[in-house]
Formats: C-alpha cells, structure tokens, sequence
C-alpha cells in the first residue's frame, strides 16, 4: 500500500502483455498464470486471511469444472452456465465440512478438506455419469460464443484477466470491512476475538463459503479452456497443494500475494515440463516439498512481506514502549 | 442484580477447581476476587465470562441465565473481560486492536475507528495509536487489553490480574485507570494477587482456597480473618501476624 499507483502500473502491463509477447507459448503462459492465481486467491480467503488452511480445496475446482462439464454432457449446456451450478454445490459442501469443522481449533479443518477431496475422487472416478476415470469433455467445435471454446489462448486470457480483477476487487472490499479485520482477529488470536464479540465460527463459515464459490470459478474456467476434465486433473491433490504454495509463496493474507506466488511458479513449472516432458511429473511434488519448507523456516509471512518489510526497514526501526 | 453465579462448580476430571461458589454484582460495585495461586479463582472468573462451562450451577447475566453461552454472546450482551497473560492481536496496530471490539457495535470501519481513537485517549494510549502491538511491553499491553474491552461498550469489565508483572508507579497509574472507567458507571469485577490494588479498589472482596470460597467482605475485614491468613501464610503466621496484616502484599 506503499503507492497507490503501483496496482494500476500492474495492470496496465497485464493488459498489454499478451499484445507485445504474442507467441502461442507466452500467451498461454500468461493466461495459466492468471488461471492459478484465481484459484490462489480464493484460497487465500480462507487460508491467508482466515488461517485456517484447506489442503482439499481441489474439491470446490472440481466442482466447478465437472459442473461446467457435466451439464454440457447431459443437457448441452453452455460450460459457463453449467459453472454456475459448480459454484452452488461448492457453497453447499463448504457449508457442510465447515458447520462442524471451523469450530474446532488445530489441524481438525485441515484433515477433514484432505479427506472430503479425496472420498470425492474416489467417487468421482467410480461415477458413469460424471465420466468415472475417463473423464468429461467439453464442445469440440464451439456452437455459439456463449460455448467459450477458442483456439488461441489470448481470449481466455483476457476472461481470466477480469475473473482474477473481479476476485481481487471483492476480496479488496472484504479486508476492508468489518469481516475483514474480523478475520485478521481470528487469525492471530481466536479466543482474544471471541472475548470482544467475535462469532468466529460464523466469520470462519462466511470466508470458507466465499473462498469455496470463488475457487470453483478456477475449476470451470480450466474445464472451459482444455475443453477436458478427468480425476486427476479435477480432483487431483497436486491442484490443493498448488493454490496453498502459491498463495503461501507470494504471501498469505495479502491482496496480491497469490498473484505474485503464481507468477514465480507456473512459469517454473511450465519450463520444468519443456525441459524434462513426462518424466519431472514426480520431480513436480519434490520441489514443492521443498518450496513448502523453505516457506515455512525461512519466509513465512511469502515474498510480498519479505518486500514490504524491506522496504518499510528504514521508515520504524527501534521498539516503542509504553510506560 | 447485574452478575449472579448460583453456585457454580467446575471440575476437571474428579478435581473441583471450583467447588459450589455463589456471588452477585450489583450494579456500579466494583468486586475483587482474590486467593492464593491455585485456589479457583481464574477458573470460577473464566465460568463467569464464557470461556469455561461451568460443570454444575449457573451463570445470570442481567437476568437471563447465560450458562451455555459462548463467550461472543456474552460480550454482545455487555460482558468483557481482559485476559491475565495479554492476548493483543499481534498483527495488527493499537488502533486496529481496538476496532475488533468496536466492531461489536458498528459494521461501520470508520465509526469504529473513531470511536477506537477515543478508547485510546482515554486508556493513555492515543500517542501510540499507529504503532503495531508488537511493539508494545507488559504495561502497553495490558492497558491495550483494557482498550480493547472498553469499545465493545461493556456494562461489567471483568480484569484478570490486570496489574500484575507491573512497577509500583505503573500499578498506581492502573488504579487510577480503572476508577476512571468505573466512574463512566461500569461494573467491575478484578482478580488480583496484589493486595494493595484491591484494598484500594474494591468494596467487597471474596477469597478463594482450594476452590471455595473461605471468607466475604469489605477488604478491611477479610484481611483481618484469621482463615485468610491462614490460607495465605499457613496457620502459625496466622497466629502471630493477626493483628495487622492488612496493607501488606500476598
């Protein structure tokens, strides 16, 4: 919040960017990495500013992907309205672990998400209708632009670019408001925050429901891109992890802090997969292994307030004390 | 009646912590509660705000009985509390600490920190305002916990150990406090060690040992009974040390 003008610098460069880099590569490039910092900055509501981190929140991006999916299947739908029931059910299944979930404190939510994401999985892939291990795909030829289906990558780039304003902006607004520093309350201290008249329970919901619709949003945009979704893809663990590093990388419970871990990441793994194809998908978890950690000994507030904080080290130095 | 326990009992496993205390508060009075390390009184304070379910006996709250009730509820209703080891929220700055509370009366940030700003001239802390909790020491911090409590707008303030780890002055700086906020027409209920603080402060004391409660009374009387000095210094100083004992620190 250093200058007010660095946001709009940003997005001016975001919004030329695929204009000057034109390559298929770097548009698609630009566009994933704007696909994953939605899906990282839904997280970041419940995880960065709520602190309670879901390692299963896979499950609301397949949610929104076999929604957008499934109701292109059966009834032909546009995916983008299909989406729309995707972000219902996340709600929905948010409600549900969150009702019992949130109230407890320690690792209690954390275990519940794994384990919700991956007995939905494992349903998923047993479910005919919703493709089982096959998978869903999407139109082939688009019907209407309503379908959604380009071949360049610059118009989903473009879509995304506004789904990630759009999150960003009400996120924005959250931290704002009383929810906001509700949240920031909770997170630091809960039982502090219950003694003032906090409803930690309630706020924690509220922030899980949010982050749970928003992060579908993600999964039906990527099922709308690849025109494809399977379990894995879907409901594949390896997705949960990404938007917590991510998030975590670039700094939990900041407004950009996902969008900046993103960046650093995908282009990494992009590149990683150029340079050693099928084989690095093993090597893939190792090093997120070991970002995870690093994160955690060394930076654990992510690169953005590892910045921030260097930039503010002149400004307050000492200790002040009250007598 | 403002507060009433109808004797309240709270046992971990087969041990009583508290063992059937009744008491009430009327309004304006200002309560102490005190008793050697371990005798129930942090216990039976923390099942008056909430924070603990009192295992049998009941808690009224103005009149409607607030047993089950989680400590947020009771806070809406009027009942705050500080915490004996400070819970500042650490992230934030002093203004922001205090906006949680006032927040329990305004969805509104700016009125909230408003009306935080006022909290904080009154607690001492308005110079500070923008510093991060962080920063603060021992003293900062409990007057900040007393700031925070105060913008929920509470009509009883309930102060665990408020003043302890504290220098003498700092100690005297904190009792003119709490008669500033006593005579904004707030109920106070205070658990302290320091004998001083409630000699000067309180107008009824109950003493605490080994979960009951073993003497009640206008702060000259209580230390003068033979059972608290025997509670506090075991019963041959008892004996010797009745006469004038009060004034001296427990």
């Amino acid at each position: 919040m250093k200058n007010k003008f660095l946001p709009f610098v940003f997005l001016a460069l975001a919004l030329i960017y695929p204009l000057l880099l034109t390559s298929p590569f770097q548009q698609r490039l630009g566009a994933l990495i704007l696909l994953y910092a939605i899906g990282a900055s839904a997280w970041n509501i419940i995880g960065g500013y709520a602190g309670q981190v879901s390692v299963g929140h896979v499950m609301f991006f397949g949610c929104g992907a076999y929604g957008s999916l499934a109701a292109y299947a059966h009834f032909g739908w546009p995916p983008i309205l299909g989406l729309s029931l995707g972000v219902a059910a996340s709600i929905g299944i948010a409600a549900l672990i969150g009702t019992p979930t949130l109230r407890l404190s320690g690792h209690y939510f954390s275990m519940a998400t794994i384990a919700v994401a991956e007995l939905l999985r494992l349903i998923v892939t047993n479910v005919e209708y919703l493709g089982g291990a096959v998978g869903l795909s999407g139109p082939v030829m688009p019907r209407t632009w309503l379908d959604l289906s380009f071949t360049s990558a610059l118009p989903y780039y473009y879509l995304f670019l506004s789904t990630l304003l759009f999150i960003l902006w009400l996120t924005w607004r959250m931290e704002k408001s009383r929810m906001g520093y509700y949240l920031r309350a909770i997170k630091d201290n809960e039982r502090a925050a219950r003694s003032l008249g906090v409803e930690a329970g309630r706020y924690k919901l509220y922030a899980f429901m949010m982050s749970a619709g928003l992060t579908s949003l993600a999964g039906g945009l990527y099922s709308i891109m690849f025109g494809f979704v399977d379990p894995e893809s879907g409901l594949g663990m390896l997705t949960s992890v990404k938007m917590l590093i991510m998030a975590a990388l670039g700094g939990a419970g900041l407004l950009f802090g996902p969008l900046v871990g993103a960046a650093i990441l995908v282009p990494l793994e992009e590149i990683s997969n150029t340079l050693l194809g099928g084989k690095g998908a093993g090597l893939t978890f190792m090093v997120y292994g070991a970002i995870i950690m690093i994160i955690a000994r060394f930076y654990p507030g992510g690169m953005l307030k590892l910045i921030q904080s260097k930039l503010k080290y002149d400004k307050s130095g000492g200790k002040a004390d009250v007598a | 009646m403002l507060l009433e326990a109808r004797s309240v009992t709270k046992a971990f496993g087969a041990f009583k912590a508290v063992n059937d205390v009744s008491l009430t508060i009327n309004k304006g009075e200002i309560i102490g509660l005190i008793g050697p390390n371990g005798a129930g009184k942090s216990t039976f304070f923390n099942c008056l705000t909430g924070d603990l379910m009192p295992t049998t006996g009941q808690v009224f709250f103005k009149g409607q009985d607030v047993t089950l009730m989680g400590p947020e509820q009771r806070a809406r209703l009027g009942l705050a509390r500080t915490f004996q080891v400070p819970l500042s929220f650490e992230g934030m700055s002093l203004v922001e600490n205090v906006m949680i509370g006032a927040f329990l009366r305004t969805a509104d940030p700016d009125e909230a920190r408003a009306k935080s700003l006022k909290v904080l001239e009154l607690t001492g802390l308005a110079t500070l305002r923008d510093a991060p909790a962080s920063s603060l020491g021992t003293p900062g911090r409990k007057r900040l916990e007393i700031a925070r409590a105060l913008a929920t707008d509470p009509e009883i303030l309930l102060l665990d150990e408020a003043m302890a780890g504290l220098t003498a002055t700092e100690v005297r700086q904190a009792i003119e406090l709490v008669r500033d906020i006593h005579r904004l027409g707030i109920t106070l209920v205070i658990v302290e060690h320091i004998m001083e603080v409630i000699i000067s402060l309180a107008e009824q004391v109950i003493v605490f040992h080994q979960g009951h409660e073993i003497s009640r009374g206008s702060p000259q009387y209580v230390t003068q009974d033979t059972r608290v000095i025997e509670a506090y210094l075991g019963k041959r100083a008892a004996a010797t040390a009745a006469k004038g004992f009060a004034g001296g620190k427990a």
